[in-house]
């Protein structure tokens, strides 16, 4: 009988919390099926009248009906309150377009770009990075290499001068004889990107000021072999890997056999075109095997040891790279030039 | 190097050879041909006898000319402006469809007058106004009264169809300055023959001439008298030659001194005999006086330079330049013909000296072949007998203060190829280096001796025979192997690695990284210098006065960088650029930063205009970055730059007692010097080398408490000169073993705050290692900050 009016009351909840629309009415509903007063509350009371053995099923009865009551009550009200939150949550909806909070990110020079580039690849191989000073004298710019007063291969650089013997280096190769000196007849493998100046006018392909990356490697039974490898791994990975180069034979007074290293032109691949004046081929850099005078100078046994050394031009490199039409680009800083260099490689 | 294939091919056959094949190979052989082109240009030409001429009725200065082509073209009629167009003189004339380096010639009615063709000048065929005389550039090329009529090879007929070289010869190649020097190497790359002129010996008479030298600069020097000589135009072989060879015919004896120069590579003299006071020619260095040279200019000569004189009187400036006095001309009869040898490195202090260079000059001091003399002389005589109508010529007089260095050079199979990384054969390497004239002697064990020919003086060693081996055998054959060394790490240094992480930290931070040069003028040295009062380097011979400066700062330079950026219409930079400065006293890696106009939160949304934080931010970063704790370093008001920084709004850097940067928003006075309007500036130059070797410690890690803190705030009024730093000391100092941490987070000055005071507001987080605070600990510690905050700075204490 009294089971019957619980499954009664059960049902009766049941079918108003199923047609509640709004969570102020399952409030209400909460109240009037689960609140102290309650049928089933009162119901409790009926417990104390029954015989022992009825007591335990029938307060069993009540609590579960009150749970079932209970739990669809909080499951509707689960829904309406996520719908209500989904009604606001929609209202919040903002413009995904606008522009994020300080997500601008400096852009380097690409001039730096490509330092920061050469610096890594050699890095890679085990090489240091070596400085030396950008105000450098006669001995080691052109002395120690090869380049003794009055040597005609002077006026293949003309130079800015401090006095008869400082001057601003013309090249990155003082580096060279500077290492060795450091080194004593230690085997030498490093790299040195630095400025040079050179006493020449300014326009589109010419800067007193530029850039090079000198490469110095000494140890025994080095051959022009290792050089040519080197630069065509250094070639692949800055121009890219289907970038071949090849050799030319040339004159540098402190190296011996000297080349210039053509790589195949990345507008053609090779075929020829406007470009590489139609060779296919674009002359990137100098270097050759270190003269046995140079070695002898700086302190290295010419039988024992050899050499090679190479010199890049980084902003030649960076005008080859991107297509830059002009070397002042590159010290004005106009940033809508500089912001085009942005990514990490 | 100009070089005429033309010429070259009458010592070594180029048959079979295009210029491009060969202009490859001399490429790849190390001499750089940089351009290859024909002498003259032109298709569709003829030669053609002007028969009639009469003046075109609707010109003034036009003629219609009737033109003879010969049997196959019959007689055309041709319009033609040029002034000595006339009848009875035989042209050049480019047909219908000919192709000229000005255009196509196609046929046409010239105010009414049907015309056919083109009479030309040379010029409209590709020839420079420098090798043409005034008349030739004026009107049509008049041709000699022989020239066959009809004859379509005319550039043949006119000695024009040549092919030029344009070699770029390298200082370790002076040789190649001499077409002859060049067919040979031109034979060696192609293994063909080459057959350089054999020469006749002249000894008609014994001359009176006397020759010497007093000066070590001149250790050669061979003279030979040569009697009754006619001066005319040179024959158009010998012109077109030169022509070929870049240079201008002037008379047969000026011509056949450069034409020998220009073969042999030995740069000749000619005194006219009957001008010198006495028969006597001496090389000297002691002379100081003036001399007039051939360009009739004076030259103040100083003790050093060579001079060749006569009778004490100086007659050349040795290498470089022949005197007036001397000069050979039109009247001269007898000559005296120089070839000497003087030092190089003296003739370019001479030469850079007095500003007077000559081709002669450039190829001494590059260096000559101080041994062929004699065959020059011969070689000469001959030209002067065959073009000059020369009668007696003379034995030749010699002064020689030098020995023939014999140089042989020792090597191996062994070296050549281990220097190359190649493997070739001591068949292979000898075949090249007879090649290219070395008498090679090989032994039983592949050792070998090579002799090094007289024109060769850059090859001193073997490291010079393995270039000559690859340099014609090809880089091709050299493997490509990595070398194979020993493990190393290749990683930059403590210094080289904090840079890149300075530059990746500001780079992060939205800086953009710029380069500017390092020279600058004097004036804008000491525009922008906040840090580097030490004496810089100035540069002796400036290119122009705007770059005579080697700088000490960076800031005006990137300052200049932002001026140009704000007058293109880009506003809103971060700039910033690292750099090696030198002075006379140091050398130091420096950062400059500049930040113009607004900085943005959500792109241009919400601009907020840089100011003195922003830059100080970035520099507490860099101290992040790097490691270096904000105890270790401080900012301090300036006391100097006070009229380039705001001074109430920049500070100096201070590490390790010493100002190592100055930073702040630009003086109001200073933003006209940059153009930089009304636009907010703020700048930084900082001196990046004791940061760079600070010692910085491994981090450990340090325990944090379990126990859970407490925050409160404090709101304070104060002066308004007191310094928020020096309230969060004073609490931190009260708060010892409690406070954990204090920081600002609200400065107020206006309404309700009494004029001269600010509130400021702080929270202040209290927090125990050991046990968890009572509310009661938290009060007594706050009173105590309370109390010692009002004692120190008069605070006042919000409520």
């Amino acid at each position: 009988m009294a089971n019957e009016k619980i499954t009664q009351i059960v049902a009766n909840a049941l079918e108003k919390i199923k047609a509640s629309s709004i969570a102020d009415e399952l409030v209400e509903l909460k109240n009037t099926f689960l609140g102290k007063k309650s049928e089933l509350s009162s119901m409790t009371s009926l417990i104390g009248t029954l015989p022992n053995e009825e007591k335990k099923s029938f307060g069993a009865a009540i609590h579960e009906a009150k749970e079932k009551i209970s739990v669809e009550i909080e499951k509707k009200l689960a829904i309406f309150r996520e719908k209500e939150l989904n009604e606001k949550l929609a209202k919040e909806s903002i413009d995904i377009s606008l522009p994020g909070k300080d997500a601008h990110v400096g852009a380097r020079n690409p001039f730096h770009v490509i330092i920061d580039e050469i610096t890594d690849i050699f890095l890679g191989m085990g090489f240091e990075v070596a400085k030396g000073p950008e105000i450098e004298s006669d001995l080691y710019n052109f002395e120690l290499l090869n380049l003794p007063k009055d040597h005609p291969a002077r006026d293949m650089q003309d130079t800015f001068y401090i006095d008869a013997n400082t001057l601003l280096r013309t090249h990155t190769s003082p580096v060279q004889a500077r290492t060795m000196e450091a080194k004593k007849g230690e085997p030498v493998r490093i790299i040195c990107p630095g400025k040079t100046y050179r006493r020449d006018d300014d326009d589109a392909t010419h800067s007193h000021q530029f850039a090079q990356v000198e490469g110095l490697v000494i140890d025994k039974d080095i051959n022009i072999g290792h050089l040519k490898a080197t630069l065509e791994l250094f070639a692949k990975k800055m121009f890219g890997e289907k970038r071949e180069i090849r050799l030319r034979s040339s004159f540098f007074p402190f190296t011996e056999p000297s080349v210039e290293v053509d790589i195949t032109c990345a507008n053609c691949g090779g075929k020829g075109c406007n470009i590489c004046k139609g060779t296919g081929y674009i002359e990137i850099l100098g270097g050759g095997m270190v003269h046995p005078n140079v070695l002898k100078m700086n302190g290295y046994d010419p039988d024992k040891y050899s050499g090679f050394a190479f010199g890049i031009g980084i902003e030649r490199v960076a005008m080859l790279r991107y297509g830059i039409d002009d070397i002042r680009k590159f010290y004005t800083n106009d940033v809508r030039f500089i912001h085009q260099f942005g990514k990490k490689n | 190097m100009l070089v005429s294939l033309k010429n070259v091919n009458q010592y070594v056959s180029l048959e079979g050879l295009t210029a491009e094949e060969i202009a490859n190979k001399l490429t790849f052989a190390g001499i750089e041909v940089e351009e290859v082109y024909t002498l003259a240009q032109g298709t569709n030409l003829i030669i053609g006898e002007v028969v009639e001429c009469v003046a075109h009725p609707d010109s003034d200065h036009l003629h219609v000319l009737k033109v003879n082509l010969g049997e196959k073209y019959g007689v055309e009629q041709i319009v033609c402006g040029a002034p000595n167009a006339r009848a009875g003189i035989k042209v050049i004339v480019a047909m219908p469809g000919a192709k000229l380096p000005g255009g196509e010639i196609k046929r046409g009615v010239i105010r009414g007058q049907e015309s056919n063709g083109m009479c030309c000048s040379l010029l409209e065929l590709g020839i420079e106004s420098k090798y043409l005389t005034e008349y030739q550039t004026s009107g049509i090329e008049e041709l000699p009264a022989d020239a066959p009529v009809g004859c379509e090879d005319v550039f043949g007929f006119l000695g024009l169809d040549d092919t030029v070289l344009n070699l770029k010869v390298l200082a370790n190649r002076p040789d190649l300055l001499s077409l002859f020097n060049v067919a040979k190497e031109i034979a060696a790359l192609f293994e063909r023959e080459v057959k350089i002129p054999s020469v006749n010996k002249y000894n008609d008479f014994k001359t009176n001439l006397k020759v010497g030298s007093a000066t070590e600069k001149c250790t050669q020097f061979s003279s030979r008298e040569v009697k009754e000589i006619v001066t005319k135009p040179s024959p158009r072989w010998m012109s077109s030659y030169l022509m070929a060879m870049g240079v201008r015919s002037i008379n047969n004896i000026v011509d056949i001194g450069n034409y020998v120069m220009l073969m042999t590579g030995q740069p000749l003299h000619m005194y006219d005999a009957d001008k010198l006071a006495k028969a006597e020619l001496i090389a000297r260095d002691d002379y100081s006086g003036d001399l007039v040279a051939l360009d009739e200019k004076a030259y103040k000569i100083i003790p050093g330079d060579i001079v060749i004189t006569s009778d004490g009187v100086p007659q050349c400036l040795g290498g470089i330049m022949g005197s007036l006095s001397c000069a050979v001309d039109e009247n001269t009869k007898n000559i005296y013909i120089e070839s000497a040898s003087f030092d190089g490195a003296s003739i370019r202090h001479t030469s850079n000296r007095l500003g007077l260079g000559s081709e002669s000059s450039s190829r001494f001091v590059k260096g000559t072949n101080h041994f062929q003399s004699e065959y020059v002389l011969d070689y000469t005589t001959d030209l002067l007998k065959d073009l000059c109508e020369a009668k007696e010529c003379s034995d030749i007089v010699t002064y020689l203060n030098e020995e023939k260095p014999v140089k042989i050079i020792k090597s191996s199979l062994a070296r050549i190829n281990g220097r190359l990384g190649t493997e070739f054969t001591m068949e292979q390497v000898k075949n090249v280096l007879s090649r290219v004239y070395f008498d090679v002697d090989v032994a039983s064990d592949n050792t070998f001796t090579a002799k090094v020919p007289d024109h060769r003086l850059d090859v001193t060693c073997d490291a010079d025979l393995s270039e000559e081996v690859i340099r014609i055998l090809g880089f091709d054959n050299v493997k490509s192997i990595l070398p194979n060394l020993d493990m190393k790490v290749g990683a930059l240094t403590l210094e080289q690695q904090r840079i890149k992480n300075i530059r990746d930290y500001l780079l992060g931070a939205g800086v953009d990284e710029c380069l500017t040069y390092s020279l600058v003028s004097k004036k804008e040295m000491d525009a922008f210098n906040l840090l580097n009062n030490e004496e810089h380097y100035s540069i002796i011979n400036p290119l122009t006065d705007d770059k005579e400066v080697f700088r000490t700062h960076i800031l005006h330079s990137l300052l200049k960088s932002a001026s140009y950026n704000i007058a293109h219409q880009n506003k809103d930079l971060m700039l910033f650029e690292t750099s090696n400065m030198i002075s006379k006293s140091s050398a130091s890696e420096h950062l400059a930063i500049v930040l113009v106009g607004n900085e943005y939160v959500q792109g241009h949304m919400s601009p907020v205009a840089f100011d003195f934080y922003s830059m100080k931010g970035l520099v507490e970063g860099i101290f992040q970055t790097l490691g270096i704790e904000n105890s270790r370093y401080k900012f301090e008001r300036p006391t100097t730059n006070l009229d380039k920084l705001h001074p109430g709004k920049s500070a100096n850097i201070i590490f390790q007692n010493q100002v190592v940067g100055t930073f702040g928003e630009l003086h109001p006075n200073m933003y006209g010097a940059y153009d930089l309007g009304k636009t907010s500036c703020v700048v930084l130059e900082m001196n990046l080398e004791s940061l760079l070797t600070a010692k910085v410690s491994v981090t450990k890690m340090a325990q944090f408490s379990k126990f859970p803190s407490i925050t409160r705030d404090l709101a304070l009024v104060v002066d308004k000169a007191v310094e928020v730093k020096d309230l969060i000391k004073t609490i931190k100092v009260e708060g010892k073993g409690v406070v954990v941490d204090a920081y600002v987070f609200d400065v107020y000055e206006g309404v309700h705050i009494v004029a001269g005071k600010k509130s400021v507001a702080i929270s202040i987080v209290y927090q125990k290692s050991d046990s968890t605070l009572k509310d009661a600990e938290v009060n007594e510690v706050e009173n105590k900050i309370k109390f010692a905050l009002n004692k120190a700075y008069k605070a006042e204490i919000r409520m």
